[in-house]
Order: C-alpha cells, then sequence, then structure tokens
C-alpha cells in the first residue's frame, strides 16, 4: 500500500470517526459531566441568588436604583417597543379581535417574557451547571444551563424557550432562543420565530435583584426592547403550590367573550357516597 | 402574622380604590383581567359566609343575602390568590361559615349575583382589604 494510500485510508477514518461523534452529540445533546467537590465548592463563590424574591410590588424604582454606581453603569437602559411595519399591522389585528381577556384566564401559562414578570415569587436554585427558576405562578419552572452547552440551532419553539447562561463577574447573562408564536411579548404584541432574550440578573444589595431583559426580533422589532425589574427576597418565604385548575371560575370561550362562573361549590353534585 | 395584624382600618374609600387600581395594574400579567368586572361600580353588601374557598387561582367568598321574596340567594365574590393573600396576614380561617360581613365589591357586568372581592367589614368595625399592600420586610 502506498504512502498516499494509507493516507487517504487514515484521513478517512478520522473523518468517519468525527462524523460518527458529531451525529452521536446531536442525537444525544450535551452530556455535562458528573459534578465533582470542587464544582460544589465553586457555587459558594457566586452572587448569592438563592431564596424566594417577589418581583417588587411598592412603587415603581428609580431608574438611580436600578444603576448602582457599586456595580457600574448597566449595559441596557429601559427602551419602547418599536415594531416594524409588518408587525404592527398585525398587532393592530390582533388589538382589533382582541379576545375580552387572555387565554391565562383558562389556565394557559403565559411563556417568556411575561412569566417572570407575574405577581407571584420566585425561587432561584444553583447547582453545578445549571440555574433553576421556580415560579410560583402556575407553578412553572425555568432551566438555565451555566454547562458550557451551546445553544441548540434549532431547538423545538415552547414557551419559555430554552436558555443557556454564564457569570460575567457577579451577573448571570442569559440567552434564551426557540420561543413559541402562541406567546407574546406584551399583550398583543407578537414575535416571530427569530426572537430571542438576553437577561442579565445581579444583586444590586444583599436583599435586591435587578434583572435587565432584552428582547430581539429582527422580523418583529426594529431595536431591541428592554425593559428592567427589581425584586426583593423574603427569607420567611416559600413557594407555594399553584394549580389553576383547582377552582378556575373564569374562562374565555372560542369567540373571544370573557366569563365567570357562579355556581356555589355546595350547589355542585357531591361526589357518589361510598 | 396574626389576623388582626392585617387588619386595617381603611378611612377613605377613595384611597382604598386608588390602591387597588394601582395594585390591579401592577398585577397585570396574573391570572385574568378586570373584563367581566366593572371597576368604575363599587357596591356593597351585607350577608352571611356560607363557604370560603381557600383555592387557587382565586379564593372565593360565597355569602348568603336575603332576597326580596323572603329567601337566600347565593352570592360568589372572586378574591386574591392564597398564595398572595397567605403572605398578607389572610389565611383559610380569616372567614368562617356564618360570619357576618359587609363586602365591597367590584359589581359583574351582566348583573349576575356576585363580583370581585375588595374588603369586607365585621359588625365591630374590623376592614380587612384584599390588596392590603407590599408584604412586610423579612430578609
Amino acid at each position: 500500500m502506498s504512502y498516499w494510500t494509507k493516507t487517504f485510508r487514515a484521513f478517512t477514518f478520522v473523518a468517519l470517526l468525527w462524523a460518527a461523534c458529531v451525529s452521536l452529540v446531536a442525537a444525544q445533546g450535551f452530556k455535562r459531566p458528573a459534578p465533582t467537590a470542587a464544582d460544589w465548592a465553586a457555587l459558594a463563590k457566586l452572587p448569592d441568588f438563592t431564596g424566594v424574591w417577589e418581583v417588587s410590588m411598592g412603587p415603581a424604582p428609580s431608574t438611580s436604583r436600578i444603576i448602582n454606581p457599586a456595580i457600574g453603569v448597566p449595559s441596557m437602559r429601559p427602551t419602547a417597543l418599536s415594531l416594524t411595519p409588518a408587525y404592527e399591522v398585525k398587532r393592530q389585528v390582533l388589538m382589533a379581535h382582541a379576545e375580552e381577556d387572555n387565554q391565562s384566564a383558562n389556565c394557559l401559562p403565559p411563556g417568556m417574557p411575561g412569566i417572570m414578570a407575574q405577581p407571584y415569587p420566585m425561587e432561584f436554585l444553583l447547582t453545578p451547571g445549571q440555574v433553576t427558576i421556580v415560579i410560583e405562578a402556575y407553578s412553572m419552572v425555568r432551566h438555565i444551563y451555566t454547562d458550557g452547552r451551546p445553544l441548540p440551532d434549532d431547538p423545538d419553539p415552547n414557551f419559555f424557550g430554552t436558555s443557556i447562561g454564564h457569570w460575567e463577574g457577579d451577573t448571570l447573562v442569559v440567552q434564551t432562543v426557540g420561543f413559541s408564536t402562541q406567546t407574546e411579548i406584551e399583550p398583543h404584541v407578537p414575535h416571530s420565530d427569530k426572537m430571542r432574550i438576553l437577561e442579565k440578573f445581579r444583586l444590586l444589595d444583599p436583599n435586591t435583584m435587578s434583572i435587565e431583559t432584552e428582547v430581539t426580533d429582527p422580523e418583529a422589532l426594529t431595536a431591541p426592547y428592554v425593559t428592567n425589574r427589581i425584586l426583593k427576597r423574603h427569607r420567611s418565604w416559600t413557594i407555594a403550590e399553584y394549580i389553576c385548575e383547582q377552582n378556575n371560575r373564569n374562562f374565555v370561550d372560542q369567540s373571544g367573550k370573557a366569563g365567570i362562573n357562579l355556581t356555589p361549590p355546595s350547589d355542585a353534585s357531591p361526589a357518589p357516597k361510598q | 402574622m396574626p389576623i388582626d395584624s392585617a387588619v386595617k382600618k381603611v378611612g377613605f374609600a377613595a384611597l382604598m380604590l386608588a390602591g387597588l387600581i394601582a395594585a390591579a395594574a401592577r398585577t397585570a400579567g396574573a391570572h385574568h383581567g378586570f373584563a367581566v368586572f366593572d371597576t368604575t361600580n363599587q357596591k356593597t353588601i351585607v350577608g352571611t359566609v356560607k363557604e370560603f374557598q381557600w383555592t387557587n387561582p382565586h379564593t372565593w367568598v360565597w355569602l348568603d343575602v336575603p332576597n326580596d321574596k323572603g329567601g337566600v340567594d347565593t352570592w360568589g365574590f372572586e378574591g386574591m390568590s392564597p398564595n398572595f393573600l397567605g403572605r398578607r396576614g389572610w389565611s383559610r380561617s380569616t372567614l368562617k361559615p356564618g360570619d357576618k360581613i359587609t363586602v365591597t365589591y367590584f359589581a359583574l357586568k351582566d348583573g349576575s349575583k356576585g363580583g370581585a372581592f375588595l374588603s369586607f367589614k365585621r359588625p365591630n368595625g374590623e376592614e380587612l382589604s384584599m390588596w392590603k399592600g407590599s408584604p412586610t420586610e423579612d430578609n
């Protein structure tokens, strides 16, 4: 066998092996290594996000509270929503045919970014390679992978998208892609399947968290849409159950009309006696 | 938190209403909007608690109210969730069957016997609002 034939065969073998590895990774996805004691110890060096936080219900925070000189000028300041002409038309159509209430009246949870703006608390859990946000409203969960995996190229569209994050100093920076077009940027503001959301989580003081949220969408938005939120930590709180279907008496019917079920519980047919 | 600490005299109905509307605006992302309620039509009604449902996504107060035919109608009032109220001084025993209360509410637009629960008052003058505002700082 000639040198060149050997080289060619070796090259082919390596190429096939590489192709096999790529397809294996694609098939199985990113495989996170088992956490080590060092991985657990490293968590202690991160800012303390643990515990239960709620979007501040007090007066709207002043800009000076959002921009903390000790942390530096935030990269993102709130901006107005600016839709492309095509999506402005879509919004007008949606508003003209707006249902009297949104689908959450039927217990359909809001997606991103609305799920992060609920008047209910959320709990942050930090484990090696992952930040998990347990959201009380509708008993929802967001998974943010901080283990170095890439964003998916072709994610299944869903309500909360697929999130990866990394730490830049004391700030958790999260990128999220892959949203269902069932979700909205704001009420009656649609987005395309190219929407991306960038979030920056950081502590302004030991019990105050800032979340800066930047929505970009090359089809729907002419400029990034930035909103900021302030959350307060509540050390005595725990996340409560929120089963929306437990006793939901609100509804929006198929014609978009909102209604309410006023049948008293004791008038409902009793359960058969055993 | 004892119930008493959450009992607060509300001197000015207008103040409470302003607080309510501000709170409602902040909670626009909550379970549902106010489409079925007439938020310009704040009413009161006197009755006896038949049942207090401490359930998600809303608490419900079922109130027996005498009607003009000599009988009783059961009215339903939708309140904030137990999760929200539980952190603001309420509990599932805040209202018990047999409690005589005056309920302040936003009426239903279609005139049905019910509405959005805003606050209640006991005969001894104790008043408790759904919208007590911010929970106490506990960090």
